[in-house]
């Protein structure tokens, strides 16, 4: 007994800083939230697919109206599954994510611009 | 009951799959298959085979895996070369028709990028990082797993379409409307997409696992301003995979969405824009030659300084030019549609973005001389590979730069200049790259040296052979030769070129069997590397047995600089001299799994019922995949304890611990 209690005893602890890698489902129980978030991002996503599917209205409302079902899911996603609200480490997590919309709105603004030229030719 | 089978087998071998070629192939998968089962059974091998292989979480086996399957695709993807090379040889002689032809540069292209480059590069990311970082593991050593599985099934849905049903024939783009079912019936095109979306989610996730591991796994006092330049190069390299890939997997869905479901998103009807996908594609098309490149930067920035015995010349400068490639190289990619005319504002500002990149890239090529200059420089096979890197490198890259200039580009676009270019970088750069590394880290994988003189020989045939194979189609792209030809007329002044270039080819063929030789010999003969730092290296990974245990580091190394294990053997203070018993702790290792590998099954299995558009079994692999993925949310029990004694036994054995 006291021998395998020894043996425990030698685990060497996580490197500091690193404890966030362990599991912790233990003390947090079913993971509701993240079950709940999963189940609201496929029924967005799914409103989104048979309003367009079923014209379900004029062309701008539908693009309006898919939009903000679209920016309901990355605040969803972000929220629930990228761990936004986790107090720990809140710097170096902005830092990346403010580098990600960076990225996401140069490319999906320099694509706008160059996809433009069809309007000039169609 | 006859009908179904007539049905079946018409949809998996039509009459295009019954030639030749393909039943050559047939014959040789088929025996090879045998071959396999056979002598696994013989010898009782598939316990081992399932407990130490498939099921592995280990990096270090991952990164083997890996590197086989890379160097079997290298075969795959280099006979296929051949293939179109012989179809060019003469004019009109074409042993293979239009048609086949275009299945073999497609299956070639994508081959070569997808599933010979990455899993390539992928090899020496697991096989390097956690060692030279003093790390146990990855970050993620369960999703390190998945990658692999992700990746290897993929690859084999991709590379049954030969065999099985029709292979795809759009080029390794993908371009609509000839992806478009209308045009493209037939499975061919869908196993294209799904096995790419498959290896794709692996690909993310390897990125994702690399870039948090070098972010949080580095040994104490290693700043990020003290990782050995491959580190750096693979924390640039994954940051460009996290952005790269989503553009890519929308392009692939939404094409397969077109393909499977009937939507119109790339469809030249229906208000479908085919150009969209041009321009999702290459959003991912470029970062993905730097995804492929900078890791070879990284390979070059640690051979060369082993081998002229002095540190790395500008290692800040080293590193600025990588972050400044990583963010250029998402600034370029329209410069492979120029000719679509988007229009003289949007074709000069990616013309002008494109080459800047010359400038931080040309900064690390007078970086490598300069530290080679006055250097005691050794020449083995690795920094052979270097050697001639630069000067191929160089060139691949100034004619990059001439096809940068839109008015060039209008004239040179998909012609052979083309082929040449990329071929020049790609070869010249990641190919020799990967190479070198190879060699280098070879002794640190399996323990063993690769033979110095036959990889000498290999390396001379694979040089030569390049230039012969790719300096005449700069000329034949001048003369107005365009890319994916299946054969062209007598008097065209063509056939003197495209001769010489075959000839380049077989060549180049003759140095892959030398390596494979070489590969082989040195399994039986090759001498064994018992010191674990054959090179006299100068950073972590040396200063452990070759092949490092799997638990890496009995104790984690104290970092105080670059170059840490230089340091150390400078003092005559390396990690063995020091390890004293009672250091050793009893370590918590992640258990082995076969999750990662059912996940890839399944994956296949709903890849494969997706192609043909066989429901049950699509869903059924949908099915697996879910209930993978569930059982590896809830499987909590999956640490095990290596007990200290056993790693102290280790230590000595290998002479490592003090009494
Ligand atoms: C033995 C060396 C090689 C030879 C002889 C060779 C030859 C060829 C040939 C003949 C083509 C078709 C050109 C055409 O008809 O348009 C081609 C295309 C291509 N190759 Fe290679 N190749 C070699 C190695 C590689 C490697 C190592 C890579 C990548 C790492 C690569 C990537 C590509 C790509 C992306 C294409 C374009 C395919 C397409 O048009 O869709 N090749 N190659
Ligand atoms: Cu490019």
């Amino acid at each position: 007994m006291s021998e395998g209690m020894s043996e425990h005893s030698e685990i060497e602890a996580v490197e500091p800083g690193l404890e966030f890698l362990r599991p912790k489902f233990e003390v947090e129980g079913f993971p509701w939230a993240q079950v709940m978030g999963y189940v609201f991002s496929l029924l967005l996503t799914f409103a989104a697919l048979l309003l367009v599917v079923y014209h379900a209205m004029p062309p701008i409302l539908l693009l309006a109206v898919i939009l903000a079902l679209a920016l309901g899911q990355a605040g969803l996603q972000l929220g629930v599954f990228m761990h936004l609200r986790e107090g720990r480490g809140t710097a170096w997590q902005l830092l990346p994510l403010g580098l990600a919309f960076f990225i996401a709105f140069a490319l999906i603004g320099t694509s706008i611009w160059i996809m433009l030229f069809k309007t000039g030719v169609s | 009951m006859p009908a179904f089978l007539l049905y079946l087998v018409h949809t998996l071998f039509p009459p295009d799959t019954r030639q030749p070629t393909e039943l050559g192939a047939d014959f040789m998968i088929l025996v090879t298959g045998i071959g396999i089962v056979f002598i696994l059974t013989r010898y009782q091998k598939w316990r081992w085979l399932w407990r130490e292989w498939l099921t592995t979480v280990d990096h270090k086996r991952i990164a083997i895996m890996y590197l086989i399957a890379a160097i079997a695709m290298l075969f795959r993807g280099g006979v296929d070369a051949l293939m179109l090379r012989t179809n060019l040889a003469l004019p009109n002689v074409r042993p293979i028709g239009a048609l086949e032809y275009n299945e073999v540069f497609t299956t070639h292209g994508t081959i070569m990028i997808f599933f010979m480059a990455m899993p390539f590069i992928f090899a020496l990311f697991n096989a390097v990082i956690p060692l030279q970082i003093g790390s146990r593991d990855v970050a993620f050593p369960r999703l390190n797993a998945m990658s692999y599985w992700l990746f290897a099934f993929g690859a084999i849905l991709f590379n049954i379409s030969f065999v099985i049903g029709g292979s795809p024939n759009a080029g390794w783009t993908g371009y609509p409307p000839l992806t478009e079912v209308a045009f493209n019936p037939g499975p061919g095109e869908s196993y294209y997409f799904l096995s790419l979306l498959i290896a794709g989610i692996g690909t993310t996730i390897t990125g994702i696992n690399f870039l948090v591991t070098i972010i949080r796994m580095r040994a104490p006092g290693m700043t990020l301003m003290r990782m050995p330049m491959f580190v750096w190069s693979v924390l640039t390299t994954s940051a460009l995979i996290i952005f790269a890939f989503p553009p890519l997997t929308v392009a692939l869905a939404l094409s397969l969405l077109d393909r499977t479901f009937g939507s119109s998103f790339f469809t030249l009807g229906h208000g479908g824009m085919p150009m969209m996908y041009v321009n999702l594609f290459w959003l991912f098309g470029h970062p993905e030659v730097y995804i492929v490149i900078l890791p070879a930067f990284g390979i070059f920035s640690e051979v060369v300084p082993t081998f002229s015995k002095k540190r790395l010349f500008g290692y800040t400068t080293m590193v600025i030019s990588l972050v400044s490639i990583m963010f250029l190289a998402y600034g370029t990619w329209v410069h492979h549609f120029f000719t679509m005319g988007a229009g003289p504002t949007v074709n000069a500002f990616f013309g002008l973005s494109t080459m800047l990149i010359a400038i931080p890239t040309g900064v690390k090529i007078f970086n490598w001389i300069f530290t080679m200059w006055g250097g005691r420089i050794r020449i083995t096979v690795a920094m052979l590979y270097q050697m001639a890197f630069i000067p191929t490198f160089v060139v691949g890259g100034a004619t990059g730069i001439m096809l940068s200039v839109v008015p060039a580009d209008y004239q040179l676009h998909n012609s052979y200049w083309v082929v040449a270019h990329f071929h020049n970088v790609l070869i010249g750069g990641t190919v020799f790259g990967l190479l070198s590394g190879l060699y280098y880290w070879w002794p640190k994988m399996f323990g063993f040296i690769l033979n110095e003189r036959q990889g000498k020989v290999a390396f001379w045939l694979f040089v030569i052979g390049f230039w012969v194979t790719f300096l005449p189609q700069y000329l034949l792209g001048l003369e107005g030769m365009t890319r994916r030809m299946y054969t062209y007329p007598f008097g065209f002044g063509w056939h003197e070129l495209n001769l010489i270039s075959t000839l380049g080819a077989f060549i180049m063929g003759a140095g892959f069997l030398a390596l494979v030789y070489n590969i082989v010999w040195s399994l039986r003969y090759g001498e064994r590397d018992l010191t674990g730092d054959p090179w006299n290296g100068r950073t972590l990974e040396w200063s452990l047995p070759s092949p490092a245990p799997e638990y890496n580091f009995a104790r984690i190394p104290v970092v105080h600089g670059v170059d840490e294990f230089w340091a150390m053997k400078e003092s005559g203070d390396t990690l063995a001299n020091h390890l004293r018993p009672q250091d050793v702790k009893t370590l918590e290792l992640p258990k082995n799994t076969g999750m990662p590998f059912m996940l890839g099954l399944s994956f296949f299995v709903g890849g494969f019922g997706m192609t043909f558009l066989w429901w049950p079994i699509a869903i059924f692999g949908g099915l697996g995949v879910v209930a993978c993925l569930l059982y590896a949310a809830f499987d909590y029990n999956d640490k095990k304890h290596l007990p200290a004694d056993v790693i102290r036994h280790t230590e000595r054995s290998w002479g490592r611990l003090q009494a």
